[in-house]
């Protein structure tokens, strides 16, 4: 196995080549911002038109009231997840091949809570009474049900999403004095300078700047576990067959961590190539990358067939039911297509050949994903299609152009978010980049005397 | 005003489950509906229509699932594969449960569902932001979301059908919850007219449209508090009680002789209404 | 309820400020309308208006001829919901859906509004008086054997004035005509009881066989009979009565019975006539005439003839034997046939030898004002008219409360010898297919703004005039009620004899407080004794009971043998009178159309009703459109497949299809009453609606029907929503 990384690369390098991807962008660069810009566009359109024609107009209806802006919901904060597990849990574990790869990730944690929160909105009936879910203080003593899955949903998305925006730029403070240091004028001076907060890298700003990461770290590891539990849990909480599920919190855990490392490694090949990162952004850690997916991708599966299983072995008639209707009706297509990603598709990654085939890994990346948000809708649809109440199932209702044009749209809002930060943030973390290449390079120094220790 | 208001109260938040220690002092409103009796006319969802505002969404919204009666006469077969539905169809009225532990109730976020000290499961519609969630967890689906703006809405209600438009009752915009209300708005004037004279609402004295206009009177309406009333006595008979959810129909053998029976009681929503087994006769 | 103490001119008062506000709030800055004695603030009102509280008023339902006393609840001058009035025996506080919906039809956008004259293919608005002038001119120019005057079924005191006017005219020609009608079982109880209507006790029989009558559905007097369906299933002894429906497409009845039957189309005779052959081989005594009549109705050759299993005939004869007094009704089902009056007099025979005839089948009272007695409406009537019409034989035709174009089939070329007529009016309240094709529309108020009264053929409890009384103020300034309109046309040709009445509400007044003797009031003053009847809607008549005995003789009973099976067109059509459309006079008001067909959960549209069966055959699935196609004409309606239907049989609503009327009439579904051919039955020479044989084909499209029911078709899947049981495991004499 090649190294992570060279250790002979100069921190002058380091800096340049970074700070290289923020100059002022190609024409490609702007085509792909308009593309991105306009699938924004069709979703704001869709979304004007669904609010002032009213919900009917997604082609929801009274058995499936809920539709594809859950399932994206969730499929986006499921995302969010794999920034927060490269930066903070592999911080905490000193895998350090994290270090070239987690601003990026983190950055996708960030866009991709946002772009989820979105979907809260555009999902409720009533956009304008949202902040009614909001515990603010009134006259009338009137206060959110606490009780509500929903709520919960809220305050952990509202706590995440500001972890996550702290952690990022905290994160990213170092960086930022190092922007500042190297360009001359303009906005982006400005910024910088404001922004750095007044970092020279003096002994006791590192002290402080290294405790206030790590605490950081430590409290988003449980937040995102619990945010996602919290996401499965408006499932679980239901009586809904088919999510009245025990293990719907970890299997949703499993499954944002899946969908993020997929994302991650979709992001790490077109970064690599955009902006030549070849340098940090290497075969070796993406070898280490696509192992830890293919873990992630087994535990997955593992809890689907738990979740199967329990169903199947279980005696809630109803429940069953639901199950064989998943795999015979008509979601059954994507049903199994679910299942081809999801379990069979990854066990590609298991050979050697693949992990590093950077084409073969970008495709497959891709339909992970697609994978995976298959599996969300599966646990809409089919849900609503074929509940408790045979009467009022429904196995005709599809989307709507306005729900798939809004679903499209999202995925320009990322693209947008993470454009514009690649382009005013560095996306690689230099100083980590540095410590990493410090580090190997005494490792080289000082073999070790004892294997595993430098 | 402040959180410590939240928290000192903070039992009034919680959703409770029917429970002995906190009984229903004055009313509890219920229903039991007579399957036999039941002829499957649709009168009943007419005079809903009529009675509670509900828009008429036509023939493609109907087909989109957006219709809205809030009591639906679901029509059954049990034909065991023969030949023809020969011992005729079974007929059921539909309509919102009023669960006594309601699923809608704990899953609202904003607490536009909740359950009223009469028993009630009351839906309030300024205060619905429309996420739904309650439909999601209803088992009956007996909720009917406002998918569009009906007051505005081509032939829902053009000039003059708008004057037929009971002003007691509110109609509902875009994007709020609905469903049967028991007539709340008959049950509020009954209860001030009977509070006024320093009584109880009497048995009889409030109707709801559906019980008022079955021309078999199959259903019955009425306060289970009261030992008077028919509803009671019907629950009673039965042996159908309000806070089990298993009854003596379920577990002893010699209780074929009653009828009487709650919709999906085995997942404890405690059902306000009971429904009465149709019969066949087994000599022809 | 506040109980209904008030005068009439109080009554206007209120109304007539109602009536303003609303135009005030429709219009912007209109002036209160015209002619308005009074507007009366609510400061200064009667007792019992308090605003924001209803207040209720009697009246009578004009949806269908079933006469049902309503009560309207009226708030702030608009009459917002209908009940049922519980002093009325006819509906005892309960209504049907058709009859909740009297509130569309009144505020339905797409009434008439004022008079309309033809103007090449345009209605042009004139005013009243110039309409009537011109009634006026156009009679004048014609002999009075050609001018025509069709309606629906009429009674009270519009008959009369009809009547009047119609002598005055020196016309003869009232063609009364009913599309959807139990003509044939009419003639056929006036045959075997003496009666046309008897009244049926369902209430004190223990077993009811019906023979295609949907008595809870669309029969006759639905709400009545449903209120005494329920009674005998839970009588006060606990006993429950035993339905069993023969029928050869399931009705609302049929889908309630115990037992259902699905019997080859026409063979209803046969099987009344086996079943008395089994029963007097069970030792019940039947005369011998009889005997030597059903001796040859084997129970084996009558289930060969009429395809129920000899098992459920044994069955059924025992089980109407063991309980007695039993009711066997015929309904329009068994009477659809050339033979259809066989076929009721085989039933009624069955009836009489049962020795049902006096104990559930009673007579009727008497009526002690014919000239206000129901004319009741046949097809028969609309035949002879068609007829005079082609010969040029009407030169001027009214047309009152019957929708002829729509329901004629095409086979009849209604509308071709209409267009001979030169001079036709109609009385309407949309413009619908017979309007038209008018020259003159006079829209009518609706019957929730109207004076009348009726007298409903179907008399529950002893003879009554109930009334018809206004709900509120008229929506629209420009109609009038058909009294109205008749007293001005009478005022035209005898204006001595009724100039003194201002206007119908004075005439019925006049007519009602001068014979109060004989309606119930001998004793009170004039207003005391009107103000009482409005308060009831309705007065008490002292007719003298009719008495009713079976004569059904078995000469010349003769029915005849199964259909032979005909290859060109396969299928028997049942065009079925569905609650709410009947004959598609209802079709323009939105509940009705949005409320599901009972047995199907249809909205919105027409369909065809076929067993899996014959589907198979045809290789048709649910919601493949299909041609229906008769001798005399198709029509293309999606396929809904169940088992309540006989393989030989087809069914399609009526009702649907209309081309003209209003938003939610026009366009929906297909209207079967065109294709059905011209077989009458040959002792009345009514059409026989069940005669007309289709043959079924493709037409390539396949859409998704728009119905309540979802993909699980009627099935529980195993959760027990709703349960049945057997009857015996019950005691219902320990129920409350």
């Amino acid at each position: 196995m090649g190294k992570d990384i060279r250790e002979d690369i100069a921190w002058a390098q380091i800096n340049k080549d970074v700070l290289k991807s923020l100059e002022s962008p190609r024409r490609m660069y702007w085509i792909i911002l308009f593309i991105a810009i306009a699938m924004i566009g069709v979703a704001v359109g869709s979304e004007i038109y669904q609010y002032q024609t009213g919900m009917g107009v997604s082609n929801k209806n009274n058995s499936h009231v809920w539709g594809l802006y859950i399932a994206t919901f969730i499929f986006w904060i499921g995302m969010s997840h794999s920034g927060t597990l490269l930066s903070a849990i592999l911080h905490l574990m000193h895998a350090d091949w994290r270090k070239p790869i987690y601003r990026f990730a983190e950055a996708m944690t960030t866009f991709s809570l946002m772009t989820a929160g979105l979907f809260v909105l555009v999902h409720l009936g009533r956009l304008w009474m949202v902040y009614y879910v909001m515990p603010y203080p009134n006259e009338r003593w009137v206060w959110p049900n606490f009780q509500s899955p929903l709520v919960w949903d809220m305050f952990a998305i509202a706590t995440y999403l500001s972890s996550s925006v702290l952690f990022l730029y905290v994160g990213m403070i170092p960086d930022l004095a190092i922007c500042r240091d190297n360009i001359r004028a303009g906005w982006r001076k400005k910024l910088y300078t404001v922004m750095s907060l007044g970092w020279e890298g003096t002994d006791r700003q590192w002290r402080n700047f290294r405790i206030t990461y790590l605490t950081i770290a430590c409290f988003l590891i449980p937040l995102a576990v619990s945010v996602h539990s919290i996401v499965a849990s408006d499932f679980a909480m239901s009586n809904m067959p088919g999510w009245h599920v025990t293990s719907f919190p970890p299997y949703f855990v499993a499954g944002a961590l899946y969908s993020g490392c997929a994302a991650i490694i979709t992001l790490f090949i077109i970064l690599r190539y955009v902006f030549k990162f070849e340098e940090y952004m290497t075969l070796p850690i993406m070898k280490k990358l696509v192992r830890l997916t293919f873990a992630i991708a087994m535990v997955w599966t593992y809890l689907n067939l738990i979740e199967f299983a329990s169903v199947w072995y279980g005696h809630d008639q109803t429940a069953k039911d639901q199950l064989i209707f998943k795999a015979t009706g008509p979601y059954a297509p994507f049903f199994w297509a679910m299942i081809f990603f999801g379990s069979i598709l990854p066990l590609m990654l298991a050979f050697k050949r693949f992990q590093t085939h950077l084409p073969i890994l970008f495709v497959v990346s891709i339909l992970l994903n697609v994978g995976m948000w298959l599996e969300r809708w599966m646990i809409i649809a089919p849900s609503f299609a074929h509940g408790h109440y045979p009467w009022t199932w429904d196995h005709d209702q599809w989307p709507s152009l306005v729900q798939w044009g809004i679903v499209f749209g999202s995925f320009g809002w990322f693209t947008l978010l993470f454009m514009v930060f690649c382009k005013v943030f560095p996306s690689v973390s230099m100083y980590e980049v540095k410590e990493m290449v410090y580090h190997r390079s005494l490792a080289l120094k000082h073999k070790p005397a004892v294997k595993g220790e430098y | 005003m402040s959180i410590t208001n939240l928290l000192e109260n903070w039992s009034d938040f919680r959703q409770q489950h029917p429970s002995d220690d906190r009984p229903h002092r004055e009313y509890k409103w219920a229903m039991s509906i007579d399957l036999d009796a039941c002829t499957g006319c649709n009168a009943c969802s007419v005079a809903c229509y009529a009675e509670n505002n509900l828009p008429v969404v036509g023939k493609e919204k109907f087909l989109h699932g957006h219709s809205h009666h809030w009591i639906r006469i679901e029509r059954y077969w049990a034909n065991d594969g023969r030949e023809f539905a020969d011992q005729g169809a079974q007929f059921l009225p539909m309509l919102c449960q009023h669960c006594e532990s309601a699923p809608c109730e704990t899953v609202c976020p904003v607490g536009a569902t909740n359950h009223t000290a009469d028993g009630l499961n009351s839906q309030v519609y300024n205060r619905c932001v429309g996420s739904r969630y309650c439909n999601a967890n209803c088992p009956y689906k007996a909720r009917y979301f406002n998918w569009y703006d009906y007051p505005t809405t081509d032939n829902v209600w053009p000039e003059p059908m708008n004057q037929q438009l009971n002003p007691d009752v509110t109609v509902r915009g875009k994007g709020v919850m609905e469903k049967c209300t028991f007539c709340v708005q008959r049950l509020t004037v009954a209860k001030s007219n009977a509070r006024s004279e320093g009584r109880s609402v009497l048995d009889g004295e409030v109707q709801t449209a559906c019980q008022q206009v079955c021309p078999t009177g199959a259903i019955s309406f009425g306060n289970l508090v009261d030992p008077l009333a028919k509803v009671g006595k019907q629950w009673m008979t039965q042996q159908v009680d309000l806070n089990k959810d298993k009854q003596a129909k379920d577990v002893a053998e010699e209780a074929a002789k009653l009828r009487g029976y709650r919709i999906l009681e085995e997942l404890r929503t405690y059902p306000s209404v009971m429904y009465l087994e149709q019969l066949r006769e087994g000599s022809i | 309820m506040i109980e209904n103490s008030f005068n009439r001119r109080d009554f206007l008062k209120v109304l007539g400020w109602g009536g303003a506000t609303v135009a005030l709030s429709g219009c912007g800055n209109t002036s209160v309308e015209d002619g308005r004695e009074f507007v009366t603030s609510y400061v200064q009102t009667a007792d019992y208006i308090i605003p924001s509280i209803g207040t209720y008023f009697n009246s009578t339902c004009a949806q269908c001829d079933a006469g049902c006393g309503i009560m309207g609840r009226v708030r702030e001058g608009r009459v917002l919901k209908l009940e049922g009035n519980p002093k009325s025996p006819t509906s005892v506080g309960k209504m049907c859906g058709l009859g909740q919906a009297g509130v569309q039809a009144h505020y339905n956008p797409d009434r008439i509004r004022e008079p309309l004259l033809r103007n090449g293919d345009k209605g042009e608005a004139i005013t009243w008086e110039k309409a009537l002038a011109l009634i006026n001119e156009k009679i004048g120019g014609v002999k009075a054997e050609n001018i025509a005057f069709l309606t629906g079924g009429v009674s009270g005191h519009v008959k009369v004035l009809l009547k009047n006017y119609l002598d005055a005219l020196g016309s003869g020609h009232h063609y009364v005509y009913e599309a959807v009608a139990p003509s044939i079982m009419r003639a056929a109880n006036k045959k075997a009881y003496g009666v046309e209507m008897p009244r049926l006790r369902l209430d004190k029989a223990k077993v009811i066989l019906s023979f295609g009558a949907d008595f809870l559905g669309a029969w006759v007097s639905p709400v009545h009979f449903s209120q005494q369906y329920a009674r005998f299933r839970k009588a006060d002894n606990g006993k429950r009565g035993v339905l069993v429906q023969v029928e050869s497409k399931m009705t609302l009845t049929g889908a309630n019975a115990d037992r259902w039957l699905a019997i080859r189309p026409g063979t209803e005779g046969i099987l009344a006539l086996g079943l008395i052959n089994a029963l007097s081989t069970a030792g019940l005594s039947v005369s011998g005439d009889v005997v030597a009549v059903v001796k040859e109705y084997t129970t084996d050759r009558v289930s060969k003839d009429t395809g129920v299993s000899a098992e459920h005939i044994a069955k059924l004869a025992a089980l109407l034997k063991e309980r007695s007094p039993s009711l066997i009704i015929a309904g329009s089902a068994a009477e659809g046939y050339a033979h259809g009056s066989q076929n009721a007099a085989a039933i009624a025979l069955l009836n009489q030898v049962l020795g049902n005839v006096g104990k559930t089948v009673e007579g009727s009272s008497g009526i002690p004002f014919p000239q206000m007695a129901p004319t009741t409406g046949n097809r028969q009537a609309l035949q002879a008219l068609n007829d005079n019409m082609a010969q040029d034989k009407v030169k001027v035709l009214f047309s009152y409360g019957s929708n002829p174009v729509f329901t004629a089939p095409a086979s009849m070329k209604l509308k071709e010898n209409l267009k001979k007529v030169p001079f036709k009016v109609a009385f309407a309240h949309y413009m619908d297919e017979t309007a038209v094709e008018a020259d003159l529309v006079l829209p009518l108020n609706s019957a929730l703004e109207d004076w009348g009264t009726v007298m409903p053929e179907y008399v529950a409890d002893g003879a009554q005039l109930s009334i018809r009384q206004p709900l509120m103020e008229k929506l629209h300034p420009g109609t009038l009620g058909m009294g109205d309109i008749l007293l001005a046309l009478l005022k035209q040709r005898r204006p001595n004899e009724y100039k003194g009445y201002e206007d119908f509400y004075s005439y019925l007044r006049n007519a009602m407080v001068s014979n109060k003797g004989a309606l119930g009031g001998a004793d009170a003053d004039d207003n005391t004794f009107w103000d009482a009847a409005l308060s009831h809607g309705m007065v008490k008549l002292a007719g003298s009971p009719v008495n009713i005995s079976s004569h059904v003789s078995v000469n010349g009973l003769v029915v005849p043998a199964p259909f032979a099976e005909d290859s060109a067109y396969p299928l028997h059509l049942i065009p079925a009178v569905s609650a709410s459309l009947r004959d598609g006079r209802n079709a323009n008001e939105p509940w009705l159309q949005e409320s599901p067909d009972p047995l199907t959960t249809i909205v919105w549209d027409s369909w065809v009703e076929m067993h899996p069966k014959t589907a198979a055959k045809l290789g048709i699935v649910e919601g493949d459109i299909v041609e229906v196609a008769s001798k005399s004409g198709a029509i293309k309606a999606q396929v809904y497949v169940f088992t309540g239907i006989h393989p030989d049989v087809i069914s399609v609503p009526l009702g649907y299809g209309h081309e003209a009327m209003g938003r939610y009439a026009k366009g929906v579904g297909v209207n079967a009453f065109k294709i059905l051919d011209p077989i009458f039955d040959k002792e009345t020479g009514e059409l026989a609606m069940h005669e007309t044989r289709v043959k079924v084909s493709k037409a390539g499209q396949r859409v998704i029907i728009v119905k309540d029911e979802g993909p699980a078709g009627g099935q529980q899947m195993g959760r027990k929503i709703a349960v049945r049981m057997s009857s015996d495991k019950v005691n219902l004499s320990k129920e409350v």
